[in-house]
């Protein structure tokens, strides 16, 4: 894993992505119990950012060059599948401008804060996001107002405490 | 009266014990936790998948 990381960070130096953090279950994993995943996701902001159409060749150029190959949507780095996904709304882009440095075997990694994935899952809300918001309120120490915060800015502080209340039933 | 098991008064008792456990695999380090993680895809790899996603058993002595 360690190897992997290196590589993804090697792409931030490399320019090719500004800016990247760990997501996911993986950033899950940061802050709460393992959970069972198997690809690592990286949310990223391109080095261009252009409207409409999101080119992810320079990363799998980069990868392809490096011998890496690639299954389905996921590119196969030290056997590790990785997911690159482009920030896809303003509240995912802060979330990774907002990231922070985590240590993995003395290497450094960016991840989502709990606030920033707490968020993001009341807006994906799958099942799975459903189950992981409740451990990380149980099981880590989140800021109730940087949460407060980024849920009333991006419109989603109802669709929290309707959810908090159901899970209270 | 056996010491060597732990023993609850009340089975409320025994489920924050349970949620104990949980918050404390959640305070290892995040080191541990990968390793944990892959004894999980191990295991889950043990048992057929209904899903078509992608299920590779990670390499992390690395």
């Amino acid at each position: 894993m360690k190897k992997t990381i290196e590589v993804i960070n090697e792409l931030q130096k490399e320019g090719i992505i500004r800016k990247y953090a760990v997501g996911g279950g993986i950033a899950a994993i940061i802050y709460i119990e393992p959970v069972l995943t198997y690809d690592l996701d990286i949310l990223y902001i391109p080095e261009k950012e252009e409207k409409g159409l999101i080119d992810i060749s320079p990363i799998y150029k980069f990868c392809e060059e490096k011998g890496y190959k690639f299954e389905r949507e996921h590119i196969i780095i030290n056997e590790i599948p990785v997911q690159f996904i482009p920030v896809y709304n303003k509240l995912v882009q802060e979330a990774v401008e907002q990231s922070v440095e985590v240590e993995y075997q003395n290497i450094s990694i960016n991840a989502l804060k709990p606030e920033y994935s707490i968020a993001i899952m009341i807006q994906t809300f799958r099942q799975k996001d459903k189950e992981r918001i409740i451990k990380f309120l149980e099981q880590t120490k989140t800021d109730q107002n940087l949460l407060q915060n980024i849920l009333k800015k991006y419109d989603l502080e109802e669709k929290y405490n309707r959810f908090i209340d159901s899970s209270n039933e | 009266m056996n010491n060597k098991y732990p023993s609850f008064s009340n089975i409320q008792e025994l489920f924050k014990a349970k949620k104990e456990y949980h918050k404390n695999l959640a305070k290892l380090p995040f080191e541990e936790k990968i390793k944990i993680l892959v004894k999980l895809q191990k295991l889950a790899m043990g048992f057929p998948s209904h899903s078509n996603k992608i299920r590779i058993v990670w390499k992390i002595d690395n």
